[in-house]
């Protein structure tokens, strides 16, 4: 037997195997009865599904790189002993390891998101106020959000360079979902609220910080949790163009035009796990904080 | 210290492009401190402009109100209201909420904190101080309005259908524990209501309205002295009368435009 039909076997027994795992938790038996409603079980089976998906994409993957036999689609081992590698002695070109990538390109994410949370905030607080403000600001705004954040890549690395560059890309990603939607959050505010604010005596300021912007927080945290989303893109693609300073996107630039594809292959995972990182810390800030906030 | 609060021909139109509204007409009133004043009238003649207009969140056309002697402009917490939905910050605990007055004064922590507690406590709600707002009943939560609402010892408490969304049963306790409120803080209160039922159960005076534009079609002094008894025939007459007047005034046409739309 050769190696591709092993392979298909073996997707085919993890899926089997997935599908009597699942099923036998999901009906009543004596060796081992699902219950959904305790914690324990749901994320076991949660677990068990993600596993198979995951296994039964990598044996996808590895069956696609034998049978087209390119060099540009290694397999998931070559990838996998590249991907140790790198993090063990770094890359020839740039001289650095995984590691000091993937902080470069951290950082200059959460540059962006707290330089785009400290004016989209703000700002969109005041433009959900202040309807003449908004009549002002939304001729350029609306001329500037359609425009790919990814698009300002080159204009910016010229001007700030390659460190600033990218960070400000992130910015122009994450500004807009926050704003929208830190606007939005202040528009639909029970008026009751602001009411009852007003007869206990409070002033428009003490109105603004003590109803307006923690009835906004949940709004912005959904702007936050879509703004991490687009600017985790944004950092990897703003690298791509630049041709010196790091991160992960500059990597498989290099990587590319080496023509070292499994280097190439390995900096894909990193961002599909860090964007996994990142989103999903998205959505426990969300959770937590408008738990918190008692709205849900 | 007479904090007399007396309502000066009050008058609200509202004006639309093509039309103008007459909400209220000449309304004019003299409540005494600790009275317990409500207001009746046909669904939908004003009685919520009204509150509104005491509360100081509309500008009357004309007419003004006046505390002790005092012009009021604007809303402020010498009159302090409940809403019939509640209206409390979701993100704040109950303590919180109660406190939110006494923030905006700029009173210290400590005796925030004291004066809360002494609230939550006439209200019923001692253990509760930290729970969320959503974790509350109906009745609770206007408890907790209520409190929020006397923080700041208001001249006059103004009540917007408080137990409009509450149900029957929990509306019979909440008009007794607000009696025992009153009683406690010696609060003047002005009760808007659709319920002539509660009207009578509570009232020191019952204002009848007329429909829109509202004007005062009555005043009826309730000399029955509490805890009133449903079932008496004193009871039954007075709610009887009022339930006339207020018929008297809701004569409908035979068919609403909105009906044949379909509801809204």
């Amino acid at each position: 037997m050769d190696w591709q039909s092993i392979i298909i076997i073996l997707c085919a027994v993890c899926v089997i195997t997935g599908v009597i795992i699942l099923d036998a938790m999901n009906s009543p038996s004596k060796y081992f009865a699902y219950d959904k409603d305790n914690r324990r079980h749901r994320m076991l089976r949660k677990g068990i599904i993600a596993f198979v998906s995951l296994v039964v994409f990598v044996l996808i993957w590895w069956n696609l790189s034998l049978l087209l036999d390119n060099p540009a689609i290694p397999t998931p081992q070559t990838t996998w002993e590249a991907l140790v590698f790198l993090f063990q002695n770094g890359d020839s070109i740039s001289g650095m390891s995984m590691w000091g990538h993937m902080s470069i390109s951290l950082e200059r994410f959460f540059a962006g998101l707290l330089i785009a949370l400290a004016i989209a905030v703000p700002f969109g607080l005041l433009l959900g106020y202040s309807d003449t403000l908004k009549e002002f600001s939304s001729p350029t705004l609306e001329a500037l959000r359609p425009i790919a954040p990814i698009a300002w890549a080159p204009i910016f690395l010229f001007t700030v360079g390659y460190t600033w560059g990218p960070i400000l890309v992130v910015f122009v990603g994450i500004f807009f979902p926050v704003l929208t939607n830190t606007m939005f959050g202040v528009k639909k505010i029970d008026p009751n609220w602001v009411d009852a604010a007003k007869t206990l005596g409070a002033t428009k300021v003490q109105t603004f910080v003590k109803v307006m912007l923690p009835a906004a927080v949940p709004y912005i945290m959904n702007g936050l949790r879509i703004g991490m989303g687009v600017g985790w893109m944004c950092i990897v693609a703003s690298e791509l163009y630049a041709s010196f300073g790091g991160g992960v996107g500059y990597f498989i630039s290099i990587q590319a035009q080496m023509g070292y594809w499994p280097n190439v292959y390995a900096g894909i995972v990193i961002i599909a796990i860090l964007g996994i990182l990142t989103t999903s810390l998205a959505d426990y800030l969300h959770k937590v904080i408008t738990r918190r906030m008692g709205i849900e | 210290m007479s904090e007399k609060i007396v309502i000066n021909h009050l008058r609200k139109v509202y004006k639309t492009d093509e039309q103008e509204t007459v909400a209220l007409e000449d309304f004019s009133l003299e409540i005494q401190k600790g009275e317990l004043i409500s207001i009746v009238g046909p669904s939908g003649c004003g009685k919520t402009t009204l509150l509104r207009l005491i509360a100081g969140l509309m500008e009357p056309s004309s007419g003004e109100v006046s505390i002790g002697g005092k012009k009021c402009t604007g809303p402020g917490p010498d009159r302090g209201m409940v809403f019939q939905e509640f209206a409390l910050f979701p993100w704040r605990s109950v303590r919180k909420n109660v406190e939110f007055g006494l923030e905006i004064a700029g009173v210290p922590a400590e005796q925030r904190r004291k004066t809360a507690e002494r609230y939550i406590r006439a209200v019923g709600l001692e253990g509760f101080e930290d729970h969320r707002v959503h974790e509350l009943s109906g009745g609770m939560k206007q408890r907790v309005g209520i409190a929020r609402a006397l923080v700041t010892k208001p001249d006059v408490l103004l009540m917007d259908e408080p137990f409009g969304a509450l149900d029957a049963q929990t509306r019979n306790i909440m008009q007794g524990e607000l009696l025992r409120i009153v009683e406690k803080t010696d609060t003047t209160i002005l009760f808007v209501t659709h319920s002539v039922d509660e009207a009578v159960y509570l009232s020191d005076r019952i204002v009848v309205l007329t429909k829109r534009p509202a004007s005062i079609k009555d005043i009826v002094d309730i000399g029955v002295p509490r805890p009133r008894d449903r079932a008496s025939p004193e009871f039954i007459r007075l709610r009887k009368q009022i339930l006339t007047e207020l018929e008297d005034e809701n004569v409908r046409p035979a068919v609403h435009a909105e009906a044949l739309n379909g509801g809204k």
